[in-house]
């Protein structure tokens, strides 16, 4: 069929992409430019990397907590999500079900319901403070403190690993169960269906939801600036500082690509598999 | 016997921490909104009631209750969530018809400024865009926040309308073309209604995510436009009831999309990964 399957077109599809496309250019790729070369210019506009002296000097520190806490959030939750996905791919118990359905919540509850829910359970004087208190595993005078990066991933963990199990979960429910009998019919015990068949099967799934996990983490303003107390604290939260105390975009912009260069292997991986799986089918 | 009693054990645990894990934070949130006075280190509240969801939903004005109604606000993030989504949809909408029908020149391009604001920050992109607003009058009004809305939910929208269009199987079209029908009556009569559940997904998932949208309102609308999220955030430091309120509020449209599109949702959507 000639124009559905593609081929002669002309410019129907450029046109009926032209709208997002145009919004798109001006609106996420000129400011992403723009933050570039903001990054390298001084204040009388000349090229420069006094915005990348300042931001190392000041915000040194905070570079190395952005991704300490991305490394833990995202290597703590992909290990649970992948223990909780074999478990519910491979047990039909009831439990198995309903940590399914608990499980799906956290996907869908957007940062800034779960940083104020974050706020008020990990409090000093919060609900999980409280419940440790009065088990008396935790001393009422000097209850757990969690305002840095302790509260901050597991408010990360809350969130991504739901996303993670949802993601190889759905992987896993692709492989037919011939594979998991054949595998137990020669005496493979579980920890070797999981490891040696299941789990590589789906490495793909699994590298494109932690590459997912881990960018998201290093991008989130919301948590980290709700719940975070003092230093040292994400690169988000400083560039938000810089911005509305001091009105400097320039060193603002070089602590974004700070985020850029964090993200950088993990996001190209994305993009280019994600794209070659579009264009070329695999 | 031995076995199978430590795996229900077992099983009894694994569902006891997950079922705290989850819902202590949520019951946090249920607990605080109708406390009046919780003092540590008690387990329960000493006072409860509605007081705060009365002052907080209009229903009562009370000084000593430190909450204000928040249908203003409710009004501001149902405006731009609503604007956001038309036009968003209006254009995601033949974006995602052109990208699952047809060979598009430059695909690989055009899918990578789809799927970059995915891949990096978008936090430096607000930053960068407020002295533009700024010049151009954008900054601090409800427009402006409009536009970054579009931004931030338009990659969703383009993602799930053209996952939605490939998911229906093109021989109806063909066989519509081949008796006649014209590209425009195709679409029109048969791969739209066809499509209709799974623009339906899309819509409300730009809508969500717009009406809980806080990064870009932070930066472009903050002090002037006061959506439920920006409201959620400047009570929250000093207002743990009414924090509360707002973020059960918030809760309650993604909660009810979780549980409506709980079968039709699948992983590409959220990564734009290929189905």
């Amino acid at each position: 069929m000639k124009g559905l399957r593609g081929g002669t077109g002309g410019f129907l599809p450029l046109f009926l992409l032209l709208p997002a496309v145009a919004f798109i250019l001006v609106m996420y790729v000129y400011p992403f430019a723009l933050s570039i070369i903001r990054s390298f210019t001084d204040e009388a506009g000349s090229l420069s990397l006094v915005n990348y002296h300042k931001a190392v000097s000041l915000y040194g520190r905070d570079i190395l907590f952005s991704i300490q806490v991305a490394v833990l959030g995202t290597l703590i939750s992909t290990g649970l999500s992948l223990a909780l996905a074999a478990y519910i791919r491979l047990s039909d118990s009831r439990v198995a079900r309903l940590v399914n359905s608990m499980s799906r919540l956290g996907i869908f509850l957007p940062y800034v319901v779960v940083a104020q829910m974050m706020r008020s359970f990990l409090a000093p004087h919060g609900l999980l403070n409280v419940l440790l208190a009065n088990m008396g595993l935790v001393d009422i005078d000097t209850p757990l403190q969690l305002f840095n990066i302790r509260g901050l991933t597991f408010g990360f963990l809350w969130k991504e690993t739901p996303f993670i199990t949802f993601i190889v979960l759905s992987g896993l429910q692709v492989i037919d169960d011939t594979y998991i009998e054949a595998a137990r019919s020669v005496g493979a015990r579980t920890r070797h269906v999981i490891l040696r068949i299941l789990l590589p099967m789906i490495k793909p799934t699994i590298a494109i939801a932690v590459v997912l996990t881990f960018c998201t983490i290093v991008s989130t303003f919301t948590l980290p600036y709700m719940i975070v107390a003092g230093n040292p604290t994400t690169v988000t939260v400083d560039i938000a500082h810089r911005v509305t105390y001091f009105g400097d975009y320039r060193v603002a912009s070089a602590l974004g690509v700070f985020l850029y260069l964090i993200v950088g292997a993990m996001a190209i991986y994305y993009l280019r598999r994600t794209v070659r799986e579009e264009v070329y089918g695999y | 016997m031995g076995t199978k009693w430590r795996r229900a054990l077992l099983e009894g645990l694994l569902l006891c921490l997950v079922f705290f894990v989850i819902f202590g934070p949520i019951s946090s949130l249920l607990i605080w909104s109708i406390a009046i006075r919780w003092y540590w280190p008690h387990v329960l509240p000493q006072e409860i009631g509605l007081a705060y969801w009365k002052q907080a939903l209009g229903l009562q004005r009370d000084w000593a209750i430190a909450a204000v109604s928040i249908w203003g606000a409710f009004g501001t993030s149902m405006l731009v969530a609503l604007v956001s989504t038309a036009l968003v949809m209006t254009m995601a909408i033949p974006a995602g018809y052109a990208l699952a029908r047809f060979r598009v020149p430059l695909k690989a391009l055009i899918l990578l400024l789809f799927l970059m604001p995915k891949a990096f920050p978008q936090q430096p992109i607000f930053v960068n865009l407020l002295p533009t607003f700024t010049r151009w009058g954008l900054a601090g009004t409800v427009q402006g926040v409009i536009l970054i809305h579009i931004l931030v939910c338009l990659i969703f929208g383009v993602w799930i309308t053209t996952s939605a269009f490939k998911a229906i199987p093109q021989e109806l079209e063909e066989a519509a073309r081949s008796v006649g029908a014209t590209r425009w009556r195709t679409f029109w009569k048969v791969l739209l209604p066809l499509a209709a559940p799974g623009l339906l997904v899309s819509t409300v998932f730009v809508f969500i995510t717009s009406l809980t949208e806080f990064t870009g309102t932070f930066f472009i609308g903050l002090p002037f436009v006061t959506t439920l999220p920006m409201l959620l955030y400047s009570s929250s430091g000093y207002n743990m009831q009414f924090a509360s309120v707002i973020a059960i509020v918030l809760l309650i449209p993604s909660l009810l999309f979780m549980v409506l599109i709980q079968r039709v949702f699948r992983p590409e959507y959220m990564g734009g990964i290929a189905g």
